[in-house]
């Protein structure tokens, strides 16, 4: 009869979210419990506590893409699926890329092991270090983005090890490894093998405290290929890519009336071009250039909006770019508010303005 | 120029159906563009799925009988090495069995060949030298030189496949011979039937309450960023410019 007795009080603050304006509970919370709690001021004063795992159970590693020396969505994504592996702060999260100037340890870094890819386009060559430091340090997992590059180089890199690849995972906890097969219709549950592939957009970004990210000794060598003899960038026109594959995004909208110098405008910023489905309708643009719920959902980074009062329909379509600029003469438009930088002005007058401005930095 | 195109066993996604793998016969478009002479290699059963390639352009299927628990690899590199083509090609990922894309880079291992993945266009540069045009996201494209023997993997963004003509698919020809047979790998898991998990929206919001996501999906929050009101076109103009260089560097 000498069971521990619950705590019911702790129980309850445990999952407590919020106590104003209203007490709310939240079974499925995972945080430490009560947020709200008086005295803010005070928890905003303090800086963050890193955390530092001086003598890791085991390693993880985190192979990421790093295009141009900035992490994408992708890569923080696989920053939080290792910390996923952690065992409670018990193992070490390295962070396999070329070098960035990004804070890493708040994405979920223990460490980082930089220099393991050049400049020149040469997987072979960076596949063949990533098996030399994973021979070396013997992490017990090691997962990379399932991207165009991040897919290629785990597909290399199991081949030269030899071992079998759990890729693209949708679903990963420290006991399960979910993935896809058969086209689709069967996913394949196992414990997490040592090489994985995270699919995009399914496994969240680490939002905890932030991990000191300190530099892990040994850099790898870095052996050069000898296959791929040559490699370059093709240029593309920008008009020519698929609107949802696009970078840049500019859209017209029912406020624009001059389409040939919309569509002049896009040409000189390497923009592709878009539009709502008013000016779809209308007849003004063809129909492949509809933005929105019945449109094409956009992944872009960036997105210019011309005289689009921004519908909710025309809103889904961009609810995954994180940068948008609007031009209406609308201060109260929707897309007013939605806009990073927002222009309350004449688009006819703008669009002109910005041809010029691009003729004079040339 | 000899190529071979690898076929898997494709099986239709919604029916399960035998069905060609769609990136394997835009292989066969790529390489009957190339000019070569074109065969498909298969290792496994000789099914519907396999046969049907015939109709879009292949006039020879070497099929090599392994058991389903074999393991490809080494009936494949012996075929290989055996008929020694210029280009081997392959899709980026099959369709209806492990489809992991896992067995192009094996192979290539295993026959000591380079490879190069996604590829949207092959034209010959120079007598053993290919230049393959790779699709990359966001539309971009890079262009590679490899010299052959070469194994190529084929995106679905390469121009679409030769259509099905009925009187290619019986007037071709299936050559099935014995494989060399090595028990595969187990890799041991649990198969169910699939379920769609839902999809990241924005660049958090998960974690966070059930009323804190549905809000992140569905409310239109005001961002708080710069507004400018009846500007200056000059000056609207450079804020947008220095805006836009200040992220164009992350795609
Ligand atoms: C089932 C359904 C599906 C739909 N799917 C889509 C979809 O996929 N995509 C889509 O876009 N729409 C869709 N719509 C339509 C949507 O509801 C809106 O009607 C549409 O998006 C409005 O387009 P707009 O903003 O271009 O036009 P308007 O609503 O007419 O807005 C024009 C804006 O331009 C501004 N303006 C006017 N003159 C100027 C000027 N000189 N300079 C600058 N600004 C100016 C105005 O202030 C206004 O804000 C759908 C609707 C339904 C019912
Ligand atoms: N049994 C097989 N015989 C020949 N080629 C295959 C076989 N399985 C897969 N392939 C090739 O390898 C590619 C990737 O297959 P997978 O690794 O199963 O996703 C496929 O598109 C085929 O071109």
């Amino acid at each position: 009869m000498s069971r521990i007795r619950r705590d019911p009080r702790a129980a309850l603050l445990a999952v407590t979210v919020a106590t104003r304006p209203r007490l709310r509970i939240d079974r499925a919370h995972r945080g430490d419990g009560l947020r709200a709690d008086p005295a803010p001021s005070a928890i905003a004063e303090t800086p963050p506590r890193r955390i530092a795992i001086a003598d890791p159970a085991y390693l993880v590693f985190a192979v990421a893409d790093v295009p141009g020396g900035t992490l994408t969505r992708h890569d923080r994504q696989v920053l939080g699926a290792a910390r996923l592996l952690d065992g409670g702060n018990q193992a070490a999260v390295v962070l396999v890329a070329p070098h960035t100037d990004e804070d890493v340890g708040a994405l979920g870094a223990d460490r980082t092991l930089p220099g393991a890819r050049n400049v020149s386009y040469d997987p072979e060559g960076v596949a063949a270090a990533i098996a030399a430091a994973i021979a070396h340090h013997r992490p017990r997992h090691v997962l990379f983005p399932e991207s165009a590059d991040g897919g290629d180089l785990a597909r290399r890199v199991a081949a030269l090890l030899d071992e079998p690849l759990f890729d693209s995972v949708e679903n990963l906890s420290a006991r399960v490894a979910i993935r896809p097969a058969t086209a689709r219709r069967l996913e394949w549950r196992a414990a997490p093998s040592r090489l994985m592939t995270i699919a995009p957009d399914m496994i969240a970004p680490y939002r905890g405290s932030p991990h000191d990210a300190a530099p892990l000794d040994a850099p790898v060598p870095n052996p050069e290929s000898r296959c791929i003899l040559n490699a370059e960038r093709v240029a593309v026109d920008a008009a020519d890519i698929p609107l949802d594959e696009a970078a840049l995004v500019i859209a017209a909208g029912n406020g624009v009336t001059d389409f040939a110098g919309f569509l002049e405008l896009a040409l000189a910023l390497g923009a592709t071009p878009g539009a709502s489905r008013v000016v779809c309708d209308a007849g003004h643009l063809p129909r492949r250039l509809q933005v929105g719920a019945s449109g094409t959902v956009l992944n872009a980074d960036c997105y210019v909006a011309f005289g689009i009062s921004g519908a909710p329909q025309h809103l889904q379509g961009i609810g995954q770019v994180e940068h948008v600029i609007a031009v209406n003469t609308d201060l109260h438009a929707a897309m007013i508010a939605r806009a990073e930088l927002a222009i309350v002005a004449d688009a006819q007058a703008i669009m002109p303005a910005l041809l010029d401005a691009l003729e004079s930095r040339r | 120029m000899k190529a071979v195109v690898l076929l898997s066993a494709g099986r239709h996604p919604n029916s399960g159906a035998p069905m060609p793998v769609r990136a394997e016969l835009q292989a066969i478009a790529l390489g009957r563009r190339l000019g070569c002479i074109v065969g498909g290699l298969h290792a496994g059963a000789a099914d519907k799925a396999i046969a049907d390639c015939l109709g879009h352009g292949l006039a020879t299927i070497a099929v090599l009988a392994i058991g389903p628990d074999d393991d490809p690899i080494p009936a494949l590199a012996a075929e290989i090495a055996a008929i020694a083509p210029d280009l081997i090609l392959a899709g980026r990922r099959g369709q209806g069995g492990a489809d992991t894309g896992l067995l192009p880079y094996r192979l290539a291992r295993a026959c000591d060949l380079p490879i190069a993945a996604d590829a949207v266009a092959i034209a010959r540069e120079a007598d053993d030298t290919l230049s393959v045009v790779q699709s990359l996201p966001r539309g971009a494209r890079r262009r590679l030189s490899l010299r052959t023997p070469a194994l190529v993997t084929v995106h679905q963004a390469a121009p679409p496949e030769r259509p099905f003509v009925y009187r290619e698919r019986l007037a071709g020809r299936i050559d099935e011979k014995p494989g060399l047979c090595v028990p595969a790998q187990a890799i041991g898991f649990e198969n169910r039937p699939y379920r769609p998990r839902p999809r990241l929206i924005g660049d958090g919001a998960a974690g966070g309450s059930a009323e804190q996501r549905l809000r992140a999906a569905t409310e239109t929050k005001s961002v708080g960023g710069t507004l400018m009101i009846d500007p200056d076109p000059a000056d609207a103009a450079a804020a947008i410019l220095d805006y836009l260089t200040a992220f164009r560097a992350r795609s």
